[in-house]
């Protein structure tokens, strides 16, 4: 085995084009995980200038109603491993506004300097290593096997099942070893130039590291059965070609436009906000009809009457439209759990799945923001009424305690992810075992 | 010493009629046949199944090949490992446990030059490559060795060292089967040469009576 490692290393590693696509992918990472780490930056710079505009807004409001009206906004921040993941998330900045009017608001800013952000594939750590390591992989993996002539010739010297066997291992030790190094050695890096990740982030990262490298694996193996399907012919590279761009490219688009569909059959967001602006109307009629049919009432027992209808409120009109708020999340989470079901099928949408959960801006994290936003909002409206109705005149107080107006989402490995990782392998240990039946039906003709 | 007992291969311009063949050791014997003998070379490798008959070698060590096999390089190319030719040779020697020694003795009889050593397949002349394929085969420790067709093509001054080898080989008792369909090479090493027309093996000769024999006759009639 040691002869195989020495002499795979030396085929791998002192080839020129592979050093070139080897330095070209190692370039790219490093300068994608860099810019990630400025944007990371620059994120902190503008949540710092969010938490005193916030703050600041409240001292200048005159009273609760106008707090009521205005609210406060939530930011969402990824975790920091986003980082090198800035491209391959669901979404980019969100933000919320929590007041009290029925719409729940999820938005992105494109004002300013965010317009200029464009986001897109492959522009980050992930991206780069999903397309360029797996056309590497699959490159080397038609290149390992050399040639029908050359393994006739090393029958000879060896069988063919040891050859087959120890030059995959061989050549995967070194492409494994060089992927784990360039990311935990960006990791490292990342850490020296001042970013800390907690030890729940770093085993994250590390299992994600072992999932990029099997599913390598998988594309390298994939190169080494499609060299062995076409016969080691010329038209070789046309076919890596075609196998790639499905893999990388078509399977993950089709696993979108699939789930895209499946958003189609949940009701319209504006229908449940109009459904929720509905129940609060009839609220709102309630206490206009209370008024004409009482129009001499006096203010102090108006006042109650307000006081007691909102508490009337909170406990039926809010808490029907909370249910409706969360209904539809449950809806939303079925669309996902189903495109997580899906996506576990094929390595690259799989990859693209965990990308998005690993950077904290996936769909569970997601999930999360809008509970946190339901929950605040919960907690808002029964101290914008309390403070409203029940201390008009105390003075101007914040809802927001420290940096609650922030939601730091963290990285998670989808519930599927041990699946995933062996289903990959399983993929991988087919395409080896098939390879190898190929093979020896073309080096030893029966 | 090789034994070729009733040995069939059915179908095609390269099938055979049941040829048996003992081959001594010390002796190298020329099968001559005009569309080549692939298949045949298949069945002595052990690469492929004959339809009838069997081979028997003097044997090699369990789990190595029973024989030395030499292959026409027709292609450098279908070689090209991205690794270099010393790389090479080191991972084969140490792989397959050849000796060293063995394979430079060979590259050194061949006029192999040290600096070919850190070059790559693709960065070889065909002759030079198929020195070191030649030194890498012959560093097996075999009693029998089988080729096929492995100089055609190649220069004159390569033929001149590879028949120096194998001149070599036989002086050490080696047996030597030889497959092709140069007839005037067949003249100048075998000891013995058999013609196959239509699968059939139909006339043997000794070196002796060959060089006697009018060589253009028996191209025309067995080769043509």
């Amino acid at each position: 085995m040691i002869a195989f490692l020495r002499y795979e290393g030396r085929r791998i590693f002192t080839e020129k084009k592979n050093l070139l696509f080897l330095g070209f992918i190692s370039f790219l990472a490093v300068y994608f995980s860099w810019s990630g780490l400025n944007e990371f930056r620059q994120f902190q710079t503008e949540k710092e200038v969010f938490l005193r505009f916030e703050k600041e807004k409240v001292s200048q409001l005159a009273n609760y109603a106008q707090y009521g009206s205005f609210g406060f906004r939530l930011l969402y921040e990824g975790s920091p491993l986003g980082l090198f993941f800035i491209n391959s998330s669901v979404f980019q900045d969100l933000e919320s506004n929590i007041d009290n009017f029925e719409a729940i608001r999820v938005e992105s800013s494109f004002k300013g300097k965010k317009l200029f952000l464009k986001r897109g594939y492959f522009k980050d750590f992930a991206g780069i290593l999903l397309a360029f390591g797996s056309l590497l992989m699959l490159y080397l993996g038609q290149q390992a096997l050399v040639g029908t002539s050359y393994l006739r010739f090393l029958t000879q010297c060896m069988p063919l099942k040891r050859f087959y066997a120890q030059t995959t291992l061989a050549r995967l030790f070194w492409l494994d070893l060089f992927f784990l190094s360039l990311g935990l050695g960006l990791f490292y890096l990342v850490r020296l130039a001042g970013m800390a990740f907690s030890r729940e982030e770093t085993v994250i990262f590390a299992l994600f590291l072992i999932f990029l490298v099997v599913m390598l694996d998988f594309f390298y193996l994939l190169g080494q059965f499609t060299a062995v399907f076409v016969r080691f012919r010329p038209i070789l590279f046309l076919w890596l070609f075609i196998v790639w761009f499905l893999c990388v490219f078509l399977l993950p688009e089709v696993n979108r436009i699939r789930v895209f569909n499946r958003s189609q059959g949940l009701e319209s967001a504006e229908k449940v906000n109009l459904e929720k602006f509905r129940v609060l109307m009839a609220w709102e009629r309630e206490f206009k009809n209370f008024l004409k049919a009482n129009p001499d009432m006096p203010r102090d027992q108006v006042r109650s009457m307000q006081k007691r209808l909102a508490v009337q409120f909170i406990n039926s009109s809010f808490l029907v439209n909370t249910g409706l708020e969360t209904r539809y999340l449950r809806e939303v989470e079925q669309v996902i759990a189903s495109h997580e079901r899906q996506s576990v099928l094929f390595p690259t949408t799989c990859f693209q799945f965990l990308t998005g959960e690993v950077s904290g801006k996936g769909y569970y994290g997601y999930l999360d923001f809008m509970e946190y936003i339901m929950t605040l909002r919960n907690r808002f409206v029964q101290f914008y009424l309390k403070k409203r109705y029940e201390e008009p005149d105390s003075p101007m107080e914040s809802f927001v305690k420290s940096d609650e107006n922030i939601f730091r989402a963290r990285s998670r490995l989808p519930r599927s992810f041990r699946f995933e990782i062996l289903l990959t392998a399983l993929y991988g240990a087919v395409l080896y075992l098939l390879g190898y039946r190929l093979l020896r039906r073309q080096v030893c003709r029966p | 010493m090789i034994v070729i007992r009733g040995v069939g291969l059915a179908q095609g311009d390269e099938r055979l009629d049941t040829l048996s063949l003992d081959i001594a050791a010390g002796e190298i014997y020329f099968l001559l046949n005009r569309p080549g003998l692939d298949r045949f070379f298949e069945v002595l490798c052990g690469l492929r199944r004959p339809d009838a008959g069997e081979v028997v070698f003097s044997g090699g060590p369990p789990g190595a090949a029973a024989a030395i096999f030499i292959e026409r390089v027709a292609n450098a190319a279908d070689f090209e490992t991205e690794a270099s030719i010393g790389d090479w040779i080191d991972f084969l020697c140490a792989s397959c446990g050849f000796a060293r020694a063995s394979v430079f003795k060979t590259l050194l009889l061949c006029g192999f030059h040290e600096r070919h050593l850190k070059k790559r397949v693709r960065d070889l002349a065909p002759d030079t490559f198929r020195q070191a394929y030649l030194a890498i085969c012959l560093a097996a420790d075999r009693a029998d060795i089988v080729i096929n067709d492995f100089i055609r093509g190649s220069e004159k001054s390569f033929e001149l060292k590879f028949n120096k080898l194998l001149l070599q080989k036989k002086a050490q008792g080696q047996a030597i089967l030889y497959l092709g369909s140069d007839i005037f090479y067949a003249s100048e090493i075998a000891d013995r040469a058999g013609f196959i027309k239509n699968g059939r093996l139909l006339f043997e000769a000794e070196s002796a009576d060959l060089k006697d024999m009018d060589i253009k006759d028996l191209y025309l009639k067995f080769l043509n």
